[in-house]
């Protein structure tokens, strides 16, 4: 057993790794099963004007769809999973246990790893997903395009656990980390309305998805680079946060 | 010889309250040493500066330790995990090579040889202390700082605990607070009594308690007339008091070399039959109580 193990086990035993992949999964089917049944559903309902509305049944539009419903939830359910490893001083006593023995580094290394790993993994399935209902329901999206996307979300969500790292070094508990996480990302994307400022900031990379499946330019470099920097930036502010904070 | 813990003036504060008030402690290695103290006396706080897992407002300390383990009063672990995977990861992050048999035999020792590869979630308070006493001593620390490790556990449980605290006797250093005196008057070399911060006592437990029971104070049990024995001794100009209780007479002299020199004497010339006779010695408890209000 060692500080790598820990972490999986942790994601396994408490089966957290199953909430992240019940929830990317669930809307990666859920999302072209609305796309692709969305007219008849608002046609049963007598909303026929509504229908005439909608985009057009793409593959497209059932990977933005999945993206969309997932990311919601999903950032929520990232927030608390997120927090429950790396909030490391939640409780004091078995905050004596790792603080006694290992460095800050070598603690949080393997929980930040693992836990992003599992989230872009988690976030992986759920594009695997979508794309093969989309396959079977509508249409095969292009999966170059696709992959791309997908990894630019994936570095936006490496992004949401450095952020959850540098929350649970400012509060304590569990609740507090995840929920000053997701007023973060909210704030960052009120942010992220005033045009000048959008292209630099890391929620420019979700809006990414749909423009690069749906054959947009590839204009996500600057947010990719401030992404990066703000991840090293987040983790280096956590190390020296916790060396000196006191359990 | 190099001290394995030392600090000058160590002073902690947090915002109204000064926690330590400038210890000063020197350790030799090898030893066992018993921190004693009321509550709130600072006994947690000292642990947690020389654990450095908190800061001290000033002061200097240095350890000249390898590797050292810390124990807290209430110790907890994921409660996923097994005692087993516990002590294991114990042995993993210990700077040495420990192998992986040393689990089994300090959860053996710890008494939690057949709850090894139970999930800890359904431990109890004392069994989650001999776990962290198990996951302490695993990796072979050099010093081993303990935070009330009795504190929680049932006769047998302490019983095993002090055994293991002895064990350690010239292979590692240890610290261990305590509010329980029995515990320190059996295992410590050395003993520390804090008091509102302050170490108002370093040194041996036989030293400490010749401090605090001077020779100069007698206990004399006679058989018959104890009355007329203290109103004899009282008579006498080196006595300073003397008062009877049934049949024990105790009394105050004025010089330890009074009572050896003229005490038997007196006794002998009242006449009266002697039980016993011998220097009030003061217990712990009664020590303790007196040095810490």
């Amino acid at each position: 057993m060692n500080l790598w193990s820990l972490e999986w086990i942790r994601l396994t035993r408490t089966g957290r790794i199953l909430i992240l992949l019940a929830v990317f999964f669930s809307f990666g089917i859920i999302g072209p099963l609305s796309v692709r049944y969305l007219p008849e559903l608002l046609d049963a309902a007598g909303s026929g004007e509504a229908i005439s509305q909608l985009p057009p049944v793409t593959p497209e539009f059932a990977m933005a769809a999945y993206l969309g419903n997932a990311l919601q939830i999903g950032l929520l359910a990232i927030a608390f999973v997120g927090a429950a490893a790396l909030a490391i001083d939640a409780k004091p006593e078995i905050s004596v246990f790792f603080r006694s023995r290992s460095s800050i580094r070598d603690i949080i290394a393997p929980r930040f790893v693992v836990v992003a790993a599992a989230t872009v993994v988690a976030f992986a399935a759920g594009v695997t997903t979508a794309a093969v209902t989309s396959g079977i329901l509508i249409d095969w999206p292009e999966p170059g395009p696709t992959i791309l996307g997908s990894a630019l979300v994936a570095v936006y969500l490496v992004f949401v656990v450095a952020l959850i790292t540098l929350m649970g070094s400012l509060v304590r508990k569990v609740p507090a980390t995840a929920l000053l996480t997701v007023g973060t990302l909210i704030a960052l994307s009120i942010i992220g309305l005033y045009a000048p400022l959008a292209p630099w900031l890391p929620s420019y990379l979700v809006g990414g998805f749909d423009v690069i499946i749906s054959g947009g330019d590839f204009v996500y470099w600057r947010a990719i680079a401030l992404t990066a920097a703000a991840i090293v930036a987040c983790l280096a502010i956590v190390v020296v946060r916790l060396d000196s904070r006191e359990v | 010889m190099t001290a394995m813990i030392e600090t000058n003036g160590l002073v902690k504060d947090y915002k109204d309250t000064t926690a330590l008030a400038g210890i000063d402690l020197s350790i030799e290695p090898g030893r066992v040493y018993g921190l004693i103290g009321p509550n709130g006396a600072g006994k947690t706080t000292l642990i947690g500066v020389l654990s450095g897992l908190r800061t001290p407002t000033s002061g200097t300390m240095h350890l000249d330790s390898d590797y050292f383990a810390v124990l807290p009063d209430s110790p907890a672990f994921d409660p996923w995990l097994t005692a087993y995977e516990v002590v294991d990861l114990a042995r993993n992050l210990a700077p040495t090579d420990v192998p992986e048999s040393a689990v089994d035999e300090v959860l053996e020792q710890a008494g939690l040889a057949e709850a090894a590869h139970r999930k800890v979630s359904g431990f109890s308070r004392g069994m989650f202390q001999r776990l962290g006493i198990a996951a302490t001593v695993v990796g072979e620390p050099d010093l081993v700082l303990l935070d009330e490790p009795a504190a929680a556990l049932d006769p047998a449980g302490r019983r095993e605990v002090l055994d293991l605290v002895a064990d350690m006797r010239g292979r590692a250093t240890v610290l261990f607070s305590s509010h329980i005196l029995d515990d320190v008057q059996e295992v410590v070399d050395e003993i520390g009594i804090l008091r509102k911060g302050q170490l108002v006592y370093d040194g041996s437990l036989e030293g400490l308690i010749s401090q605090q029971s001077p020779r100069t104070r007698y206990v004399v049990e006679v058989r018959g007339d104890a009355d007329g024995v203290a109103e004899s001794l009282r008579a006498e100009p080196w006595v300073v008091t003397a008062s009877a209780s049934d049949s024990a007479i105790t009394l105050e002299a004025d010089s330890a070399e009074s009572v050896e020199e003229r005490l038997v004497r007196v006794l002998a010339d009242y006449g009266q039959p002697v039980v016993s006779m011998q220097p009030n010695v003061r217990s712990l408890e009664d020590i303790f109580l007196e040095v810490t209000t």
